[in-house]
Formats: structure tokens, C-alpha cells, sequence
């Protein structure tokens, strides 16, 4: 039996290996989406309690979960607060990373790396939010065009035009950039934390 | 598309900048999420506001035990110590796991109607929740993370006039002092005292399930 079928059934172990592969994946989206790894955090467990619920509409096709997993993220980051609210009782259950985040072996390029990332975000803000969802699942994540309009549920067309008029923005935003001004304000996201790191592609 | 073209939009927005879940914090929330899950797939179960302490009993100790990241010296002077930032953030550090009052008339000093209780392994406030009136992390995000330093940050701005800050702090006395979170909250309204009880469940904050 498929590991779909089996989480369609209410299968907890093929569940637990559903997160096991793509919690990164799911994190990573949330992150970029959010730019927020606290509230990514967030997303990330939402995510898998909004897959358990709506475990019944996976259906019989053999593909990866990832493109719909990536999907529910998308709408659990579009509206955290309205998610929360369905899981409100669990969440205050759920542990919280508020511990002091053992940085040692980042420290070095934490500043470097803040101020890059408030560059990007900036950019990245600019974007319609429509165009900002399909960029991090194509650019981000690594979906192809059919498995992004899976995710998003539109059509494969409405992804190339948001993908296309995001790149005419970003463009053209490129042209116009200014350096990038020093900031501090990491407050409460985990700019400091961030490593160079890109997600394969699958 | 193509590789290519992947690559092109990739050079317009760096976009490969991308925490990693720490495998600790992966493992929190996969905990989080089966234990949920499990309660979920079991629907004869009456009403998930009965706890399950037996069961998140794992998940806590495996949330303590990583999260007491901030081991701090016996001995260094004094049983606390705050900073106010440039930007107006206060940072708290705690050096002995004793008198929290010292702290509160600390923060209060300082202009901020703070509420301060350290709370040992094994306890936890009663009543929970201490108000009724809890602002949520969105609306008054208190404390600031990460802090740029060992200790805790919070921002006294999010906490307006006739507003009360919250601030309880998981504390351990063996082998050494272990602070091992904060959680704090703003009230709009009057805050319970604290009073330690006998717990199984996580030491901080509003209770579960209801």
C-alpha cells in the first residue's frame, strides 16, 4: 500500500514518515514566505495537523505529497491567524523554542547574514503576495510549474503569468536597488540563525 | 521551466537563504504534532481536554533537557541582572534561581509593570491562565528573539499603560542554576499571584486545553 493510501486510512507511522521527509521541506517554505522562523515554526506544525485533517482528499495518483504539503503551508501562512484558531487548543500544548538558540557555530556571520536577508526581504515585499507564493514554491522550493498550480490550485498558465510579471518587478527592482543599508533589527526573527543553504530540487 | 531559467530568478531574488530546522527543534515538533495526531485517531476518546500526561511527559522532558541552553554560573554576584538597550529592549539575565521579587521591583523600577515568578522543575503557576485577558504574541510580542546574548530580551514598549507584563521563567537548581525558558504575556487585565503546584505538564504559561 502507498504511503498516500496509507495516510488517507489514518495511518500514524506512514504519517510520522510524511514528516520526517518533508518537514524541512515545509519549514523552509514557511520561512520563506514568513521570514519569520518562529512563526515558520508555527506554519511548519499547522501544516502537518491541517494535512492529518484533510488526509481524506489525498487521492490515488502515485506523486509526492510534497507540491500539496507545500500547498496547505502556503494557505496556513497566508492566514496563521485563522489556522491557529482551528488547532488553538493544541497549539498551547505545543513546545515553544523559546529557549536561547545555541548559535555558536553561527555567530561569526550573523550580521552578514541579517543584513542580507532584510535585503532580500525587502525585495521580496515588494511582490504581490499572489507572486510571492508562486516565486518561493518554483525559485524556493524547487516545484515545477504543474506541481506549483497543484499546490496553489490554479492553473498551470496562472502560475507562468504571476511567475513572469514577478520577474518584470524583480527586474526592475534590480535596476533601481539601493545598497543595501545597514540594519540591526533581527528582532524576533531568526536572521541570525539562517545558513547558506539551498533546498534541492526534486 | 528549466534549470536555466530557475537559475535567472534565482540571481533576482537570492532567495536560497534558508534556515535549517534544527534537528532538536524538528524533533519537538514532530513529537508535537504525533501526540496530536495520535489523540486525533483515536476517536473514542471522550474529550482531548482530558490530559494525557503520560503522554506528553516524554515531550516536556525532551523539551527541557534541550532547552536549558543557557547554563549560567553560580556565584557571578548578583541573583539577576538587567541591561535597557540602545533600542530600548531590556535584557535579563538570572543568576540564582531565588527571590523573583528583586527582579519584578528591578523591571518596575525601570518603568515596567512586570509580574516576575521562577518556576522549579515539576511545578507550575496556579491558576493558569493568571488573567483573562492575555494579548496575544501578535499583538504584544514581548519577548524579542533571538537575543544577542545569553539570557532573555524583552521589548517594555508592547506593554502599554494599565497593561501588565508576565514573566515566568523555568528555573532548575541542580546540578547548577538552569534557566530554560521564559514565557511572557501581556494582561490588559488584573493577574492571578502565582502559586506553585505539584505538575506533570509544561511549567509555563496558560494551561492546556482550556
Amino acid at each position: 500500500m502507498s504511503i498516500r493510501a496509507r495516510i488517507r486510512d489514518g495511518d500514524t507511522e506512514a504519517f510520522e514518515q510524511l514528516f520526517d521527509e518533508f518537514a524541512r521541506s515545509v519549514y523552509g517554505h514557511a520561512f520563506r514566505l514568513t521570514g519569520n522562523w518562529s512563526t515558520a515554526e508555527d506554519v511548519t506544525s499547522l501544516t502537518f495537523l491541517e494535512a492529518w485533517r484533510l488526509r481524506h482528499r489525498i487521492d490515488a495518483n502515485d506523486g509526492s505529497l510534497r507540491p500539496w504539503l507545500l500547498g496547505i503551508a502556503t494557505n496556513v501562512a497566508r492566514n496563521t491567524r485563522r489556522a491557529a484558531r482551528r488547532y488553538d487548543d493544541a497549539l498551547t500544548r505545543m513546545p515553544r523554542s523559546e529557549e536561547v538558540p545555541d548559535l555558536a557555530d553561527e555567530v561569526a556571520g550573523r550580521i552578514d547574514d541579517a543584513e542580507r536577508l532584510a535585503a532580500i526581504r525587502r525585495v521580496y515585499g515588494r511582490l504581490r503576495r499572489q507572486e510571492q507564493e508562486v516565486f518561493a514554491l518554483v525559485v524556493g522550493a524547487g516545484l515545477g510549474y504543474a506541481e506549483a498550480a497543484e499546490a496553489l490550485g490554479i492553473s498551470v498558465g496562472t502560475v507562468r503569468s504571476r511567475l513572469s510579471r514577478a520577474r518584470r518587478k524583480l527586474e526592475k527592482f534590480a535596476a533601481e536597488r539601493e545598497p543595501p543599508r545597514p540594519s540591526r533589527q533581527v528582532r524576533g526573527d531568526r536572521a541570525t540563525a539562517v545558513r547558506f543553504t539551498r533546498e534541492g530540487y526534486r | 521551466m528549466n534549470a536555466g531559467e530557475r537559475e535567472e530568478l534565482a540571481r533576482l531574488l537570492p532567495f536560497q537563504v534558508e534556515p535549517e530546522l534544527p534537528r532538536d527543534r524538528h524533533r519537538h515538533l514532530k513529537e508535537f504534532v504525533m501526540t496530536e495526531i495520535h489523540q486525533d485517531a483515536r476517536p473514542a476518546r471522550p474529550k482531548r481536554r482530558l490530559l494525557r500526561p503520560a503522554v506528553l511527559a516524554p515531550v516536556l522532558a525532551a523539551a527541557a533537557a534541550v532547552a536549558i541552553a543557557a547554563p549560567l554560573a553560580l556565584g557571578a554576584g548578583e541573583a539577576y541582572a538587567i541591561s535597557k538597550k540602545d533600542d530600548g529592549t531590556i535584557h535579563i539575565t538570572i543568576n540564582e534561581a531565588k527571590n523573583p521579587e528583586e527582579l519584578q521591583a528591578a523591571l518596575r523600577g525601570m518603568g515596567l509593570n512586570a509580574v516576575v515568578d521562577y518556576i522549579p522543575t515539576g511545578k507550575r503557576c496556579s491558576p493558569q491562565p493568571r488573567s483573562q485577558s492575555f494579548l496575544s504574541k501578535e499583538e504584544a510580542p514581548l519577548v524579542v528573539w533571538p537575543s544577542q546574548e545569553e539570557g532573555f530580551t524583552i521589548d517594555p514598549k508592547v506593554v502599554k499603560d494599565g497593561q501588565t507584563a508576565v514573566l515566568e521563567f523555568s528555573v532548575s537548581e541542580k546540578p547548577d542554576l538552569q534557566v530554560a525558558g521564559i514565557w511572557a504575556g501581556v494582561s490588559t487585565g488584573p493577574v492571578a499571584d502565582c502559586e506553585l503546584v505539584d505538575s506533570t505538564e509544561a511549567p509555563l504559561g496558560p494551561p492546556r486545553g482550556n
